[in-house]
């Protein structure tokens, strides 16, 4: 009964077989084995989850030994218990829907197969990611997405523009994971073991003979690089230039929570590590915070979403920070249903606008496509934290435990958070107002040939929404209390609980009404700000000019070095100047030695005699 | 009478060795090529005569008959067949001269001291050995250096006729 | 001095009498017949081992030494002749086409 290597697995063959055979397959039987593949996964996960919640014991499955040292070996084995049911379930789950939405947008390409078994590709890493049971079945996972992520990002490789971004995201990545390595060495040499159950354990019943805090802080340089945390959080804005379903798969629902997910699973070693702990919390509410402020000027529908992804990442690892974790994935969950729907409903507008992604040329599209209207609609009201939306209660949740909780919570947290909720609120409801609402700013091609998508489209949108909408009545935190409990709350606190709630009711309404206001009519007011504050407006746009800060310090010196140091020296003075220097001593050498050939045939016989009579005499000497 | 034929032996021994070295000496010291020929002819023909008083009287017959008749006769064709106005046999010598005698004094006292042990006791008579011992061996255990050496002179006749064709085509192109 | 003693004596004279001609004079068929005379020298050493062993080794080698002599004179003297048809000399001097 190996139900998890047959859920890890079945992707994998589908890439395999996509992916060797997909252009002779025609484009029918490639959408079939590329959706029906996970989604046959995602029955066995759900077949999985009843049979977790009946028996109640995680299951270990152990598919492969690696390797094996002596008496240490390292296996392939899967894991499954409450959390990573979960993972598994939205991973499998909006995966699926992703593929079948993929098979309308992606109909008039011509590398169709060679999409859907990259998808396929991704979602093997990533249920090896969220399966495996030790750090190290979970870094093969973690590469494995990268890659992934860098193949889907570069899919029209031939703009130039698209391999950089691939390019950018993977570089960034690998950065990143340098910490996570480390991390991984310092834990197997103090405890002889990667598994995550056995390091929780180890780090929950006493003392442990590495600092927690350091392990922890160099895991999460591994996360900062994968789910988009300041300070390498750039490859992300770039990652847009990918076809939008990966922008919603990849880099909305599924891999850049694998960060969150890494540390919620590892909650028994930051659960000892307080250092840490507030690092990763000041760490994600300033990531929160400053991509909230780039995301109210970007003018792309896209990158509107993706700082608005990293913002929403920031929130869930400010909950990572305090100690809540169940609260985190909780955010996770309700995040990738309506970060996907906002995402795959962007793709619908682009479209049906041909492939327009400036907001400034759309406006009107309400009544013309009105299916993607009200799905981005609703997920909207979920992002932004109106209630009985699902996003309300994961904010709100995240809002009380950075304010209340023991572990770290503080007014300063909450405050940031409080804001960065309230600009969230605002760029979102910009985002919708500039899309759908008001007058027509299209060009006139575009808009006359403006239509819905097509029901393989819509229809995931119309799910994505209902979850999007439903969502937040699932009880994560509570379900997740085995495995990962949430922080005590300070007594002192519990008596702004119910006031707070209100405050984040207060954050989106306020939100709406503002960008309703601004947004109105002709758009003189936004013009009037934006000349107003200019530098403001300017230093926004320029996303703080962070990556023009990496470009002048690392990118130039590295150049730099390859060339002056690496390539003029190295190369070409030290290899190639020894090798030629060799070669014209043999030359040298050669022409002194060729001055014995002059021809003479009585010098020739001079030495013959000369040789003939050392002979004698050597061997005369040595008897 | 035995012992003055013994004497008479050893003499002529002494004389035909010596007549040989001078002889040798003249090789390298003649001028006239022809001269030249004529004292390597008188050296082994004392050399013949040397042969001889050793015992081996077929290896004496075959050093004249092959050397001097076969060998020195060509030789002396081909030196009456060149100019004498040639310039080489003006200036007899090489630039070489000092160091040439130089390391023949050398190499003649290396191989002198080299060979002096190689003799050993001579005192068991040995076996005498006549034509018909010699050919019996020769055609019994060395055959196959017989066999060669006559496949070596067949390769010296076909070159012969290869340079001699090859010259006559070109002169007649 | 003993008669092995000294042919051998000779033997030995008469092989670096040949190698000094040949490296001394500057006639090629001269240096030519400087290596006959070593050829000799060589012979007579060996006829005095043979002489002294009483077996017919050495006198076999004689014999094929006459062979192998008369061999190369038929090709040395052929060659000479088409370099001095090239050359128009017999000065070894002028044959240093081969020069390193």
């Amino acid at each position: 009964m190996h139900a998890l290597t047959l859920i890890v697995i079945l992707p994998l063959v589908g890439f395999l077989i996509n992916g060797l055979a997909g252009n002779k397959l025609g484009q029918k039987a490639v959408a079939v084995i590329g959706c029906g593949l996970p989604l046959v996964s995602f029955a066995i996960t759900v077949s999985m989850f009843m049979l977790l919640m009946q028996t109640g014991e995680a299951r270990i499955e152990t598919v492969y030994t690696w390797a094996t040292f002596g008496k240490t070996s390292f296996e392939i084995a899967l894991y499954f218990d409450r959390l990573s049911a979960v993972m598994t379930l939205i991973v499998t789950g909006i995966g699926s829907l992703i593929h079948i939405y993929s098979i309308g947008y992606m109909k008039e390409d011509a590398s169709f197969a060679r999409f859907f078994a990259y998808l396929n590709l991704f979602l093997f890493f990533m249920l090896l990611l969220v399966l495996g049971r030790s750090l190290l079945v979970m870094f093969v996972g973690w590469e494995g997405v990268g890659l992934a992520s860098y193949l889907l990002i570069g899919f029209w490789f031939e703009d130039p523009v698209n391999a950089k971004a691939g390019k950018k995201a993977f570089i960034t990545n690998r950065v990143g994971d340098a910490g996570f390595l480390l991390g991984m060495f310092l834990l197997y040499n103090a405890l002889g073991t990667l598994d995550l159950d056995r390091i929780n354990a180890a780090f929950l019943a006493g003392p442990v003979a590495v600092s927690a805090s350091l392990v922890g802080v160099f895991l999460f340089i591994g996360a900062t690089g994968k789910s988009a945390q300041i300070p390498l959080h750039v490859w992300l804005p770039d990652a847009m230039a990918g076809p939008t379903p990966v922008s919603a798969l990849i880099h909305a629902a599924t891999m850049v929570t694998a960060g969150v997910y890494m540390i919620a699973r590892l909650n028994g070693l930051y659960l000892h590590a307080p250092e840490a702990s507030t690092l990763v919390a000041w760490v994600g509410a300033a990531t929160a915070f400053f991509a909230a402020t780039v995301a109210i000027v970007q003018t792309d529908i896209k990158k509107v979403l993706a700082y608005s992804t990293v913002s929403q990442l920031g929130f869930m690892f400010v909950a990572l920070g305090v100690g809540a974790y169940g609260v985190a994935v909780f955010h996770l969950l309700t995040h990738a249903f309506f970060k996907a729907c906002l995402f795959l409903g962007a793709g619908s507008v682009i479209h049906a606008l041909s492939g327009e992604q400036d907001i400034r040329k759309m406006g009107g599209l309400a009544k013309r496509i009105p299916v993607t209207f009200w799905t981005f609609a609703i997920a909207t009201g979920a992002i932004a934290g109106l209630p009985p939306l699902s996003g309300f209660f994961s904010k709100d949740e995240i809002l009380w435990f950075a304010l209340a909780s023991e572990r770290g919570g503080s007014v300063t947290l909450m405050v940031v958070m409080a804001v960065t909720a309230l600009m969230t609120a605002f760029y979102m409801f910009r985002l919708l107002w500039l899309t759908f609402m008001g007058a027509s700013r299209m060009d006139h091609e575009v808009e006359h040939h403006v239509h819905e998508s097509p029901f393989s489209m819509t229809g995931v949108l119309m799910v994505l929404a209902a979850l999007a909408a439903v969502g937040g009545f699932i009880p994560i935190p509570h379900f997740l209390e085995p495995i990962a409990p949430l922080p005590k709350t300070l007594e002192s606190m519990h008596a702004y609980h119910v006031p707070l709630v209100g405050l984040a009711i207060a954050m989106g309404v306020v939100g709406l009404i503002a960008a309703a206001f601004v947004y109105r009519g002709d758009l003189a007011l936004p013009k009037r700000l934006r000349e107003r504050f200019s530098g403001l407006h300017a230093l926004l746009s320029g996303k703080y000019f962070i990556d023009e800060l990496y470009e002048n310090m690392i990118q130039r010196p590295l150049h730099w070095i390859s060339e002056k140091v690496f390539l003029d020296f190295g190369d070409r003075r030290l290899f190639d100047g020894t090798l030629n220097g060799m070669a014209s001593m043999a030359n040298a050498s050669g022409g002194v030695l060729a001055r014995v050939q002059t021809g003479s045939l009585h010098l020739y016989v001079l030495l013959v005699l000369i040789g003939s009579f050392l002979a004698l005499v050597w061997s005369w000497a040595h008897g | 009478m035995e012992s003055f034929l013994a004497g008479l032996d050893s003499l002529l021994l002494y004389v035909f060795a010596f007549c040989a070295l001078i002889g040798s000496i003249l090789v390298v010291a003649l001028r006239q090529p022809m001269r030249v020929a004529t004292a390597l002819i008188s050296t082994m023909i004392f050399l013949g005569g040397v042969y001889g008083l050793l015992g081996v009287h077929f290896i004496a017959a075959f050093q004249v008959l092959i050397y001097v008749g076969a060998v020195m006769v060509f030789m002396v064709y081909v030196i009456m067949l060149l100019d004498p106005r040639d310039p080489a046999v003006r200036s007899r010598f090489s630039p070489l001269v000092v160091p040439g005698i130089i390391g023949g004094l050398l190499l003649a006292w290396a191989l002198v001291h080299a060979v002096h042990g190689l003799l050993g006791n001579a005192t068991a008579v040995p076996a005498r050995f006549g034509l018909k011992e010699f050919s019996v061996s020769f055609l019994n255990e060395y055959w196959l250096h017989f066999e060669l050496t006559s496949v070596l002179l067949l390769a010296a006749v076909v070159a012969s006729l290869a340079v001699i064709k090859g010259a006559s085509g070109r002169d007649r192109g | 001095m003993d008669k092995a003693q000294l042919l051998l004596s000779l033997a030995v004279a008469m092989f670096a009498i040949g190698m000094v001609g040949v490296i001394i004079r500057r006639n090629v068929l001269v240096m030519l017949m400087c290596m006959e005379l070593m050829l000799n020298g060589v012979n007579l050493s060996l006829v005095t081992f043979a002489h002294q062993s009483g077996t017919t080794v050495g006198a076999v080698l004689v014999f094929l030494i006459f062979v192998v002599a008369t061999a190369e004179i038929a090709i040395a003297i052929p060659i000479v002749l088409m370099l001095v048809k090239r050359k128009h000399t017999l000065d070894p001097h002028a044959y240093t086409d081969l020069k390193g």
